[in-house]
């Protein structure tokens, strides 16, 4: 596994996970990861939206931060954008990105949230 | 006292975060991300900058934009309900004018109200004079001010012209 593992670039590691959490969660529809400042590092979903929901994850996260700091939230942990129809989610990759999905309204958020954090932890490690 | 709201807009790097940090009379709201691109410095701003600052009987809210274009969404968002535009453009980096058009272009499509151009980084060797700036924007002469967003004498400059052309 591990040599395995090696011969993988990096972006087809970070390919594999995202296929994994897509598997862990059928329901996901675009899976990003952006970099801090709003660049797109991986995608799984439509890719013309890619690249402007990688920079509106940064702004997102980016404002969240200092909400969060602002009124003495603690370290900030996610951003839901809820729709009537779907959620937008980021998560923190360390501080090294972001990791962006979209789900539909009546997904599991609870599990949404365990995975997403499980995976974000496993991505702060690749990049 | 009616808050008036200035867009602090320009291509990355212009000094949009520095003239906030240096004028703004309450704590600064900024949003820096490490920088991933060679844009010569470490952080950018991904979401805005906030300030706000007493100016001529005035309270100025000033609101700086991300410079990178695929933030445009930011440069519409802010624009919303902006009184005047101050542009910032580095006089060392002429190739940098065409975005700085583009964006003045899209903001004044939203926000059809005054606007400054602000020409920083004029102690560089090699630089556009305002006057050569003003040509390229076909922008009269008085609407640009070549000042230093780091010195607090400075600037203000940009933002008493810009109340000037408001006319409040």
């Amino acid at each position: 596994m591990k040599e395995e593992r090696k011969k993988m670039s990096k972006q087809e590691q970070l390919q594999n996970l995202l296929g994994k959490l897509r598997a862990a969660l059928p329901e996901l529809r675009e899976i990003i990861v952006a970099s801090a400042d709003g660049l797109p590092i991986a995608q799984l979903g439509e890719s013309e939206i890619a690249t402007r929901l990688a920079a509106m994850a940064a702004t997102a996260h980016g404002l969240g931060k200092r909400i969060a700091t602002t009124t003495h939230l603690g370290d900030l942990m996610e951003i839901v954008v809820r729709g009537n129809q779907a959620y937008f989610i980021a998560y923190a990759i360390g501080d090294k990105g972001i990791l962006g999905l979209t789900t539909p309204a009546g997904s599991n958020l609870g599990l949404v949230r365990l995975e997403a954090q499980e995976y974000a932890k496993r991505l702060a490690e690749l990049l | 006292m009616e808050p008036l709201k200035v867009i602090v807009t320009g291509p990355v790097g212009a000094g949009k975060s520095t003239l906030i940090r240096t004028l703004s009379e309450t704590e600064v709201v900024d949003t820096d991300a490490a920088a991933t691109e060679a844009i010569g410095k470490a952080t950018t701003t991904v979401a805005l900058d906030h300030g706000t600052l007493h100016l001529d009987g005035h309270l100025l809210h000033l609101f700086g934009t991300p410079g990178q274009e695929r933030f445009d969404f930011m440069w519409e968002i802010l624009s919303q309900g902006a009184l005047g535009i101050l542009l910032l453009v580095r006089a060392d980096r002429p190739d940098k004018l065409p975005a700085a058009r583009n964006i003045l272009d899209f903001v004044r499509s939203r926000a059809p109200v005054p606007y400054v151009v602000g020409v920083t980084h004029l102690d560089r060797p090699k630089v556009w004079r305002p006057e050569e700036v003003a040509l390229f924007f076909g922008t009269p002469l008085e609407q640009v001010v070549g000042f230093d967003p780091r010195d607090p004498a400075e600037a203000a400059r940009p933002l008493a012209r810009l109340l000037e052309l408001i006319g409040t």
